[in-house]
């Protein structure tokens, strides 16, 4: 039977279809610039950012909200956004942004240096209810005022060292819509759906339907450069086969981030374009110095030996089919200077790795296992099912530590399981001994070094590590103004991290999306083409 | 009067079914390993204080007993809470999953019901036949068809022709209504298609095994010996006294349309009930969980109560 007479057929039963889906003609905006499709595996959770937790949220939030401050074309310096120009007083304590006359919200409103400070001092009162989610972003800020409607003027207790980094992640909300929704000490602004949306990024946007798509139209009504198209699109798949046939079958026109398996059938009839990316996958040792039992993990010669017999090679070939390099440190090499070049990956080495555990004390059993503190060397692995090269790595991993005497079983739970079983019991991590997961940076390293901090347990620690030099640390590269001064920070931070091991890096991986070959203009990133770095991708992509 | 006992008996059975399933839907999800709060708790920078202040929040402080409490209270009310995961109340996600949901499975159903009867029908009634083996064997292999693995086949034969995935295609510009409408149906086809084979192999089987029992009994040669038409015998005496069994797969299927088909949504990525519970078991967003277990065990009892009244009905012997 042909695909045209069986199609005739689905036809026909389609037809029933009809009879029981209501239909209401709808509208997308007029053509000349066309609209481009974007597929993607991900979703946005939420429109309101006080809830999103997912990167295509914040990647959304980026296009149609303003921000004072973006990432260059490069993704390394800071650039206008709402901010045409910034500068600091008071020795570091005090910043002052000159910001865009005659901004407009898409309602017609207008956008002042109030909205901003209005925002900023909102999130400062709420941080520890509904506004949590943006806590992060005004740490250590005291108060924001806008003297008029072009000056913001943001004081902090003490000179930050970040405070471009957080301004560029941070979204400035339309006082006369949000501030209706503070009641509740706050806790109405996460219940607040925002719908419809009012913006003043290059986009608004036009359709939200859950799981399924976004679309954006362009707001010509924009403060910056104006977008070639006359929208974008982001369908969301649930399958990653479907995804990669959509975009064969020209449903679609890009895919923001390609399965790996797909990279090479998509190369044929499309543009596949790759690039450093932030997503680094890793070996979770439990680092927390209070855990009762196997010890013997928490010593540095022995999570050493342990990185040896990591075959990076093999699970960059395996997992990823090419498309990573070797991971040594917590920043990956895509924040570019941040990330200390100098801390390199162990090289894999199973004599070695054997050696430094004979030399440890740790002698093998007749059954070839070590022996620990009167213990087989026998450990559990977490592993989370939502991470899907997880799998694949250990059974990467589980033959060559056989090999070095020590054996991993694997435990594969959802995510939230994983995570709890990490911090069990009771948010002490006591109970795991070792787990694989990923973590997504950012270009600026605060974040991910923040990831380690005791104060971060049960929040984003996933190793237990809690270690008041690193602390200490850590808060003087938060609070580091001259940015030579606080990368050398970060630099030792990463070899002092590097040294203890709470992590053994094992894959950046790339990031890698398709384009049909008559679109271009789009602006490569760390975090594909549709990213939360800076508003050049999609207002400059375009047909051709 | 008996009849009448019969009723009142089966309601009160329905209404303590769904009470039980109140309470073991609050106690199963909070028995799953992680919580909540692991996940609600993870915001950036979060400190002891504002993780605090979210388990406060959503009352994930309280004792499990008092949460059970306030569960069955705010029940009563109607309100079935606030999703953990996206902050909204429960009753609207559980809205817009259903509304997207029911048609595509109820399309898939209904041709399921109509094929399956049909085949079933012919399967045992020209039995011994290479119809009968044709059809058996049809039903077999849909039926042992894992849905996903289908459902992605479809789609690659299908690729170019019919849409991969979706509800519709919401880049068509100023589309006409026909236009929509026709997207609508063209979107709807391969999941609809998908769910309705592998149902429909479930439906032959049981409407052929249920006929071939009938077609046994010693009536139908009374009837054949009487010498009543082929056709009057099947739809007359045969079909209606199988339709005890098909009724109650029927009322089955039909009870568990709102649960949507997780595997089905989740290839033709369909923002239906079943991927939102999925969603939700990861989150344990237990709100969004209990609501939908909630929809699920109403709409089930619901139809088998109708079946029940419908034995009543079809068989008045059951109240014998």
């Amino acid at each position: 039977m042909n695909k045209r007479l069986l199609a005739a057929l689905v036809g026909g039963f389609a037809l029933i279809a009809l009879a029981v889906f209501g239909a209401a003609a709808h509208s997308s905006g007029s053509a000349s610039g066309g609209t481009f499709r974007i597929g993607t595996s991900s979703r946005i959770d939420s429109l309101n950012p006080y809830v999103a937790f997912n990167q295509d949220a914040y990647n959304t939030f980026e296009y149609v909200y303003p921000m004072l401050v973006q990432y260059d074309k490069s993704n390394r310096h800071f650039v206008p956004d709402f901010a045409t120009s910034w500068k600091t007083s008071n020795a570091g304590k005090t910043w002052t942004f000159k910001t865009r006359p005659h901004a407009v919200w898409t309602d017609g409103k207008p956008l002042t240096a109030k909205d901003a400070a209005w925002t900023i001092n909102t999130d400062i009162k709420y941080a520890a209810g509904g506004a949590a989610n943006a806590a992060g972003l005004v740490a250590h800020i005291v108060k924001a005022s806008a003297p008029n409607a072009t000056t913001l003027v943001v004081r902090y207790k003490q000179a930050p060292g970040n405070v471009l980094g957080q301004f560029q992640q941070f979204a400035i909300l339309p006082q006369h819509v949000w501030s209706k929704y503070t009641g509740h000490k706050g806790n109405d602004l996460k219940t607040f759906s925002n719908s419809p949306l009012v913006g003043a990024g290059p986009f608004k946007l036009v359709k939200y339907s859950k799981n399924d798509i976004a679309l954006f139209q362009r707001n010509d009504s924009f403060y910056g450069e104006k977008p070639k198209v006359d929208g974008f699109g982001l369908r969301m798949f649930s399958n990653e086969d479907t995804l990669v046939t959509a975009l064969k079958s020209h449903e679609i026109d890009a895919i923001e981030a390609v399965p790996s398996t797909a990279i090479k059938t998509l190369s044929k009839g499309f543009n596949i374009r790759s690039t450093p990316g932030m997503d680094q996958t890793d070996f979770i040792i439990n680092s927390n110095r209070r855990k009762t039992s196997h010890r013997e993990l928490l010593d540095p010669k022995v999570k050493a030996a342990m990185a040896h017999a990591v075959d990076r090679k093999q699970i960059i070939k395996v997992v990823f089919l090419g498309y990573a390099k070797p991971a040594s440190s917590i920043i990956p090499p895509a924040t570019g200077a941040w990330h200390d070049r100098n801390v390199k990956p162990e090289k894999f080495d199973l004599k070695l790795a054997n050696k430094m555990l004979d030399q440890a004390g740790l002698k093998k059993g007749s059954d070839g296992i070590r022996r620990a503190n009167g213990h087989k060397m026998s450990y559990e692995v977490i592993t989370p099912t939502d991470v899907p090269s997880t799998n694949r790595t250990f059974q990467i991993l589980q033959p060559d530590f056989r090999k070095i005497g020590i054996n991993l079983t694997q435990k594969a739970l959802d995510s939230t399981a994983a995570f709890d079983a990490m911090t069990a019991p009771n948010g002490k991590y006591l109970k795991f001994d070792l787990a694989l997961w990923d973590w997504v940076g950012l270009i600026d390293p605060d974040f991910m070094l923040s990831v380690v901090t005791c104060a971060q347990y049960e929040g984003w620690n996933d190793s237990g590590y809690c270690n008041p030099t690193y602390d200490k640390m850590y808060s003087r590269q938060q609070l580091t103004p001259n940015q030579a001064k606080r990368k050398q920070l970060v630099w030792k931070m990463q070899k002092y991290l590097y040294a203890q091991k709470p992590y053994i890096w094992l894959a950046a991986q790339d990031a890698v999306w398709a384009v049909a070959k008559n679109w271009g203009g789009l602006v490569a990133s760390p975090q594909g083409p549709f990213n939360s770095i800076n508003k050049l991708s999609l207002t400059r992509v375009h047909q051709q | 009067m008996k009849g009448a006992d019969y009723v009142v008996k089966r309601v009160l059975f329905a209404l303590l079914t769904v009470f039980v399933a109140i309470t073991i839907n609050f106690v199963l999800f909070r028995m799953a390993p992680g919580s909540a709060v692991t996940n609600l708790a993870r915001v950036p920078h979060a400190t002891p204080e504002t993780r605090l202040a979210i388990k406060r929040e959503f009352g994930l402080d309280k004792s499990k007993f008092e949460q059970y409490l306030i569960y069955l209270r705010e029940l009563a009310h109607g309100n079935l809470g606030i999703s953990f995961a996206n902050e909204q109340p429960v009753s609207q996600n559980l809205k817009t999953a259903l509304i997207n949901t029911i048609p595509m499975v109820l399309l898939g159903t209904i041709f399921a019901i109509v094929f399956g009867t049909l085949t079933g029908v012919i399967a045992a009634w020209r039995r011994g036949t290479n119809g009968e083996g044709l059809s058996v064997t049809t039903a077999l292999t849909f039926y042992s068809m894992p849905t996903h693995w289908l459902g992605l086949m479809l789609v690659i034969l299908f690729a170019g022709i019919l849409p991969t995935g979706g509800m519709s295609n919401e880049f068509l510009l100023n589309p006409s209504f026909t236009t929509h409408v026709k997207d609508l149906g063209e979107h709807i086809a391969l999941p609809a298609l998908t769910l309705g084979l592998v149902l429909y192999g479930e439906y032959t089987l049981i409407v052929r095994s249920a006929m071939l029992e009938t077609l046994g009994e010693d009536y139908i040669l009374t009837a054949r010996a009487k010498g009543l038409r082929p056709a009057a015998i099947l739809r007359r005496h045969a079909l209606r006294n199988a339709l005890l069994p098909i009724s109650t797969l029927i009322a089955l299927s039909l009870g568990y349309i709102v649960a949507g088909a997780i595997l089905v949504e989740t290839v033709f990525s369909w923002p239906g009930i079943g991927r939102a519970v999925y969603d939700a078991v990861l989150q344990r967003d237990y709100p969004m969980l209990q609501g939908a277990f909630l929809v699920l065990t109403v709409s089930v009892v619901f139809f088998n109560l109708v079946a029940d009244l419908l034995y009543f009905r079809l068989d008045p012997r059951i109240t014998e």
